[in-house]
């Protein structure tokens, strides 16, 4: 195709992949129920390299989609057929890190924990830590709008972005918000977080680091039911404390990740739920009497606080290898993120266990309790058949549980290929015009990653299911 | 001059007005008069749309009506032990909290946890063709869809108008106290406040008076904790380390924007540290000027006592190249500076409102924004 030509121009034949091997390592994402190949591959080594490939896309009406690491668990850098993918890894710098400041400005290929492990030095860290946070990219998070285990406290990744220079699907190059951490004007930044890749490309993002907090106090409590942990939960938050983390497993999840990791938790218990104060010393030794006192009024049968930090990651490390450990237990599953409202926690997964019932399909649960975010696992044998339907059509029912809870379809996963026919569910007619309005301002060609978010038909694909290559390869999980 | 003040009393009411008006300008309490102005728009009042719909304190989530006073929701929290970390501006002067998302004013205490911007869950408006928009969400967490209330921060009733807005709120620290660390120049004071930001002492809010080269530090939590705090600061800083008296008045008259002539103009200036310093020493030779660093050298707020003072805080602002907000006062336009535009703002404004019912941002009718 001559078409095609113009855009290999831009670069060395290195970095313009058109081979059928290339096309496959990038047919997929973190979802692996959906597949397509692309056009062509293209690696950037510069902003400016990128720029000009979206032009081009623009001029020639050629769809594109950025791609971090890949890890979208809901199909967000899934390649459009006959598109082309723009694989950022390369643009892997930290412009600069300015400790007084507490800013740091990196190209969107910077992986999550790199961040971190550069503001260390200085006693800061970047808060968003999503599991995948070994691997995944700032751009991939700021696209998703990333959470992690600390959100209730933290938020998102959208609560640390102060600003962003993109190039957008037009090929205007735009500076929005800056390195202070108050604005004027209309939050462009905060709405181009979670835009999942449909306004254009992130070139130089701006993060805010906060202090490393200086310490943490980690107590890992078993219970008999799940409903007295997710009371206990409850009892935390109205005792006006404010964890950094609160973590709920069900027996099943717990079950698995005893399997894997062999993490000790208490024998028999039907849920765990893990707790985590972090701050100043002397504040953790006020708060972590009060804690005490809250959690005894919770019936646990069982309680350990970590003695030190080789403790504080081994009860951790049950918890966040949860999600391959179940890997194990079924050869297939689904994993939803939808939220319900913190205090209507206990109720949603009574009706998480009916459904499964009535499914005939096992769901093992883990959950980021303080901010109502659940990650039901669902398990099945893809080689049954209808199985994985049956999953399917299971994973739709919970999410539209969460909607009719007054909750969301995805807490931090996104919207992506696969929940988009679910997003006209919770938004109405009204609100998904107006997004869509939005989304044309930004790309009036519809190129910028089409067929995700919105439903429809702009992108075929071919699906099937399982672990991200890198969980079986045992370099990352999920939390 | 059209200055008419429409007054709807429910939703149906005010989409029906809007309709019939060429320009709209939705508006709470005016307290920030230069955002509340307009040669041309029809003003809408969101005074019937007070009250606080639903709280769930141990949701940790709200939900008021636009019109809704600061200060009733700050009440109805404190009943419960918890407040808005934003630490929201001009409470006492009667601040809505429709008109402080749309102002997108944040106090001293978003030092700690973040702005409004960071609060804001969910959002229902009204967009320039009429439609009721319900966009995010009523949990702390939501990922779903563009984050079109977020947006709405900042957005100066040019992009919609707000019915209802869902916060997240934060248990309230049981004590504070607040220190003054005087300094003997810019260049220490700038030092100290970015040792205090990145230290492990988890402070609630770090302030700074260039003009009497003091810097000063909020300390929130248990009593306890706060006590040995506020000991290791006094070791790292020694003699220059003093507990503020009447602390309480000096915040308030922060957030209300007084600490300095009573009624003056004021101007939001966001900044980074060092242009927080440039800028109080950019405008040295102005009388009418008193300024105040806040959120650790963020933000510069600026009294200004005369027009011409207004003017030479404009200039300064365009040879640094940044933008203010005049967010009191009287003055040719609230937009001071430099204000980047560019073309996917329009784009954007043109989809938020079809039919331009709405002022188009940044572009202000003279004569001068004055409404009485
Ligand atoms: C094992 C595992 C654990 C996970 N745990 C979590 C978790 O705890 N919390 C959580 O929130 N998520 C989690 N995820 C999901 C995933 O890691 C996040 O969504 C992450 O942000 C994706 O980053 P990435 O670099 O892999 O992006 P990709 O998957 O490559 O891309 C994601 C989206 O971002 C877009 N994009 C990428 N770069 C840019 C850019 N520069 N500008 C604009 N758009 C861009 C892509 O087009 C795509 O739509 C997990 C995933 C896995 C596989």
């Amino acid at each position: 195709m001559s078409s095609v030509d113009g855009l290999a121009s831009i670069y060395p034949p290195a970095r313009f992949l058109r081979d059928a091997a290339f096309q496959a390592a990038f047919e997929s994402d973190g979802l692996t129920a959906f597949r397509a190949k692309p056009l062509a591959v293209v690696i950037p080594e510069s902003s400016e390299d990128v720029i000009a490939t979206v032009r081009w896309c623009h001029d020639h009406g050629v769809p594109f989609v950025a791609r971090g690491s890949g890890t979208s668990l809901s199909g967000g850098s899934l390649p459009v057929a006959d598109g082309i993918v723009i694989a950022l890894n390369r643009l892997n710098q930290i412009l600069e890190l300015r400790a007084a400041e507490r800013i740091a400005v990196v190209q969107p290929g910077v992986v999550n924990q790199h961040v971190s492990d550069a503001a260390a030095p200085h006693g800061l860290v970047y808060a968003p830590d999503p599991s995948s946070q070994s691997v995944c990219t700032i751009g991939g998070n700021v696209a998703f709008n990333s959470g992690g285990a600390h959100c209730l406290k933290y938020g998102m990744t959208s609560n640390h972005v102060l600003g962003c220079k993109s190039v957008l699907a037009t090929g205007e190059v735009v500076t929005l918000g800056g390195p202070s951490a108050e604005s004027v004007g209309p939050d462009f930044t905060g709405l181009f977080c979670g835009s999942e890749g449909l306004f254009g490309i992130a070139l130089e993002i701006t993060l805010r680091l906060l202090p490393k907090p200086e310490m943490f106090h980690t107590v890992l409590v078993g219970y008999q039911s799940l409903q007295a942990a997710g009371d206990a939960v409850s009892a935390v938050i109205d005792a006006g404390l404010l964890p950094g983390a609160l973590e709920i497993m069900d027996a099943l999840a717990i079950e698995a990740a005893e399997a894997a990791v062999a993490c000790d938790y208490p024998e028999g218990a039907a849920a765990v739920l893990i707790v985590e104060l972090e701050g100043p010393r002397e504040k953790i030794d006020v708060e972590r009497e009060q804690l005490e006192e809250v959690l005894k009024k919770t019936n646990p049968f069982a309680q350990r606080v970590a003695r030190d930090e080789a403790d504080r990651l081994f009860i951790w490390k049950g918890r966040k290898s949860a999600f391959s450990a179940v890997g194990r237990l079924s050869p297939d599953f689904l994993v939803q993120d939808g939220v319900v409202p913190r205090n209507r926690l206990g109720e949603a997964l009574v009706r998480i266990e009916q459904l499964s019932q009535e499914a005939d399909l096992r769901v093992a649960n883990v959950f980021h309790a303080g901010d109502g975010n659940l990650h039901p696992l669902i398990m099945f044998d893809g080689k049954q058949a209808g199985a994985l339907e049956r999953a399917e059509a299971l994973a739709a029912r919970l999410l539209r549980l969460c909607i009719e809870m007054g909750g969301s379809i995805t807490g931090e996963h996104g919207v992506g290929m696969e929940k988009r026919q679910f997003l006209p569910e919770m938004f109405d007619a009204p609100t998904i015009a107006l997004m869509d309005r939005m989304r044309q301002a930004f790309d009036p060609k519809r190129v910028s990653n089409p067929g995700k978010m919105f439903p429809g038909k702009e992108a075929d694909v071919l699906s099937s299911s399982g672990l991200h290559p890198l969980e079986k390869a045992g370099v990352i999980s999920r939390e | 001059m059209n200055n008419r003040l429409l007054k709807p009393a429910h939703a149906d009411d005010l989409i029906t007005m809007m309709a019939a008006e060429k320009f709209v300008l939705p508006v709470g309490n005016r307290t920030k008069a230069p955002l509340s102005a307009s040669a041309d728009a029809a003003l809408i009042s969101l005074g019937a749309f007070r009250g606080i719909i639903e709280y769930e304190p141990s949701e940790f989530t709200f939900t008021a009506r636009a019109g809704t006073p600061i200060a009733d929701i700050q009440t109805a929290l404190a009943e419960k032990g918890q407040y808005l970390p934003f630490d929201p501006m001009l409470v006492e002067a009667g601040a809505t909290i429709g008109g402080t998302a749309a102002a997108g004013l944040s106090g001293p205490g978003r030092f700690r946890y973040g702005g409004i911007r960071d609060f804001l869950l969910g959002a229902r408006f009204v967009s320039g063709d009429g439609q009721t928009i319900c966009a995010g969400g009523k949990v702390v967490k939501n990922a779903a869809g563009f984050d079109l209330p977020k947006f709405l921060v900042g957005s100066m009733g040019r992009m919609g108008v707000l019915l209802e807005l869902t916060f997240k709120v934060f248990p309230k620290p049981s004590a504070l106290r607040t220190l003054r660390v005087q300094c003997d120049s810019h260049t220490q004071a700038l030092a100290r406040m970015a040792k205090a930001a990145c230290s492990r002492w988890e402070l609630d809010a770090i302030d700074y008076r260039p003009g009497e080269r003091s810097m000063v530090l909020r300390l929130a939590g248990p009593a306890r904790a706060i006590e040995s705090i506020d000991h290791e600061i006094g070791t790292t800083w020694g003699e220059d380390v003093a507990e503020l008296p009447l602390a309480d008045t000096f915040w308030q008259s922060v957030n209300e924007l007084n600490w300095s002539a009573p009624g003056a103009a004021a101007v939001k200036v966001p900044t980074t540290p060092p242009q927080c310093i440039a800028l109080h020493q950019g405008l040295a030779g102005e009388e009418a000027i008193a300024m105040h660093g806040s959120v650790a050298g963020n933000v510069a707020w600026l009294l200004v006592a005369s027009t011409d003072g207004l003017a030479a805080v404009d200039r300064q602002l365009q040879v640094m190249n940044i933008p203010g907000l005049v967010v009191r006062g009287t003055y040719d336009t609230p937009y001071l500076g430099v204000w980047q535009s560019p073309k996917i703002q329009q784009a954007v404004q043109a989809a938020m409102d079809p039919p331009a019912k709405f002022l188009s941002l940044y572009r202000h009718p003279r004569p001068p924004a004055q409404v009485n």
